[in-house]
């Protein structure tokens, strides 16, 4: 994995959300906190294009996502916070399937793969339900199986736990940690992320600590006092 | 989502469903043009027994067909009040004849069917650049998909209501039911964004 | 059309079928009951505006038409649009473009509540009731052979409550735009 921010700035309404930032990610697992409004999770979102630089460039595994946001999201999927507004279709193998519409694999290629993602996250027996009847944590590995059955290289998260109850935020917890992907974890949940290999720390639209999880979580405990 | 399609396997059911629109609208535009109660029957009777030899029974067939029954009766007798018998027989058969053969195309075709052809018919639209075919099939689904969840918030926000013993009105149950569906529209955007379905093939 | 606009859409399309599984209510002084669905068309204008609320509303069409018994009481299929009523459910569309563009000209957030739910209720009275409305007769009238007069008749005991429903839906037009304003369309 090889993304890189080159004074890459980001700017909303005239107001600048994310200062010029400039760094590379290259970690297997990483880890972004930070207040709310500190930019934490535009930066995630200019990763993977949702959020264009207004300065700078960003590039994901030498793709830039001014120029070829399409290639960038294919090198990098992205889970949301809220598990209902991700599946977007009545029954879940359809939702899964679509992912893989632009490819034009036989029919037949499209139902093995979407057994087999289901089947790697434990929902197999899920396929044929409807979205509605599904728990919070259900539909975010439901989420992630979609996200994830087009074989992306990378996997950002934003708050994926944050509306899940106990057992479903363990769940989700547990799988993240499975993942063989490269891992970008945005999480107001410190013990999600407190093994992770960097952390990255946000306050106020710039970055004020990146480093192990020890140091950078006791600098973001002062900064939130 | 139930359907009005019926499963069966029927001559009509095997027939794909852009003969049976054209056949339809052929048909429809030939109703229109007769206006002899006569023929007009006949072509009712016709449509009644194709509709039967669908077999649907006769709970069922009347549960589908009783609200657009019942309004071509009162058509047909408003019509008979201030145009006289000649042109309500005319307004009943035909309207009749309309509904049969209609319903017998909804129940011979199912929704995946239509959303095909559908898609295939806006083909053309995508080449002038009006709209693109594949986002049919798309918003079809996700209205589809997001109906239970809306019916489960204006549950949820009646019973807040009535648990602060206020008397549910129109107004206070729209609003907060808008507000609250449409403001997750960004992020579900974004996460179609995100995977890449609307993307330029 | 922007992600955003279809979602909106179809997240709106969504609620009007909700409306359509909602009773109808019975007030005292109109002898009609009133159905919800009519009066989500006029919010789709209103709080959407004319090209994504006219969408919202062929997205409730289209699932109508390929057999869906999304309308209330649980209709559905080609039938209704063979029914003498089909005008007013294809008119339903005219009804949101034309409530919707007016709602993008008369309805601005600089202006105070009464002027904003006025601005509203005749673009949802324009929309709702004079367009479905002379839709709604016009097919009536062609598809009995009776006159257009006399089709206006049939329809006159509808025009109060749908009168009510473009007040309700000025009312929470403006309420929603206050939580969550959508107009003007925002690129």
């Amino acid at each position: 994995m090889d993304i890189r921010f080159e004074q890459a700035e980001a700017r909303f309404e005239g107001r600048t959300v994310v200062h010029p930032l400039t760094l590379s990610l290259t970690e297997r697992r990483i880890g972004v906190i930070g207040l709310n409004g500190s930019g934490k999770t535009t930066f995630a979102r200019m990763i993977n294009g949702l959020v264009l630089p207004a300065a700078g460039r960003v590039t994901v595994n030498g793709f830039d996502t001014v120029k070829d946001g399409d290639k960038v999201r294919g090198q990098a999927g992205f889970i949301f916070q809220n598990p209902q507004n991700q599946i977007i279709l009545p029954i879940l193998k359809e939702d899964i399937a679509l992912g893989l519409k632009s490819r034009k694999l036989p029919k037949a290629d499209t139902e093995k793969a979407v057994e087999a993602v289901l089947a790697r996250f434990g929902i197999a027996d899920l396929g044929e339900r409807r979205a509605h009847e599904l728990s919070g944590g259900e539909l975010q590995l439901a989420a992630l199986a979609s996200v994830l059955v087009t074989r992306p290289d990378i996997l950002i998260m934003d708050e994926p736990t944050n509306q899940l109850d106990l057992r479903n935020r363990g769940l989700v917890e547990r799988t993240i940690h499975g993942l063989e992907e490269n891992v970008i974890v945005i999480s107001h949940d410190l013990g999600l992320i407190a093994g992770f290999d960097r952390i990255l720390l946000f306050h106020e639209g710039r970055l004020a600590h990146d480093g192990v999880p020890a140091e950078v979580i006791a600098r973001y405990h002062e900064l939130a006092a | 989502m139930k359907t009005l399609y019926v499963e069966g396997d029927t001559f009509l059911h095997r027939l794909s469903p852009r003969p049976k629109l054209l056949g339809l609208a052929a048909v429809s535009l030939t109703l229109f043009l007769i206006h002899s109660p006569a023929v007009l029957s006949g072509a009712a009777i016709l449509g009644g027994f194709v509709y039967a030899s669908l077999r649907l029974g006769w709970r069922q067939s009347w549960l589908r067909l009783r609200p657009i029954v019942l309004t071509i009766a009162i058509v047909a007798l408003f019509t008979l009040a201030f145009n006289g018998p000649h042109d309500a027989l005319v307004a009943a058969t035909r309207l009749t004849a309309l509904a049969f053969f209609a319903a017998v195309v909804t129940a011979t075709t199912s929704t995946g069917d239509f959303i095909d052809e559908i898609t295939r018919l806006a083909m053309p639209l995508e080449r002038l650049g009006v709209v693109k075919a594949a986002d049919i099939g798309l918003s079809i689904g996700l209205v589809i998909r997001f109906v239970p969840e809306i019916l489960s918030r204006y549950q949820a926000i009646r019973d807040a209501h009535r648990a602060r013993g206020l008397r549910p009105k129109p107004l206070t149950l729209a609003v907060p039911l808008i507000i609250l569906t449409l403001k997750n529209a960004d992020e579900i955007a974004a996460a179609i964004d995100a995977r890449g379905i609307r993307a330029q093939k | 059309m922007t992600t955003r606009d279809l979602v909106l859409a179809a997240l709106f399309a969504a609620i009007i079928v909700a409306l359509g599984l909602v009773p109808p209510i019975m007030l005292g002084f109109i002898p009609v009951p009133i159905t919800a669905q009519s009066l989500g068309v006029m919010l789709a204008g209103v709080i959407l505006g004319a090209k994504r609320g006219g969408f919202a509303v062929l997205l409730v069409l289209l699932l109508v038409a390929i057999g869906l018994p999304v309308l209330s009481g649980g209709r559905g299929g080609l039938a209704t649009f063979a029914s003498p009523t089909a005008g007013y459910l294809v008119g339903w569309f005219f009804a949101a473009v034309v409530t919707g563009y007016c709602s993008e000209r008369f309805v601005d957030r600089s202006q105070t509540g009464i002027v904003q739910i006025t601005g509203f209720f005749l673009a949802a009275l324009l929309g709702g009731v004079v367009i479905d409305h002379a839709l709604g007769v016009i097919y009536l009238a062609y598809v009995t052979g009776t006159g257009l007069s006399t089709a206006f008749i049939g329809d006159l005991s509808f025009i109060p409550g749908d009168v009510l429903k473009a007040m309700i839906a000025a009312l929470a037009g403006r309420a929603v735009m206050v939580g969550y304003p959508l107009l003007p369309q925002r690129a």
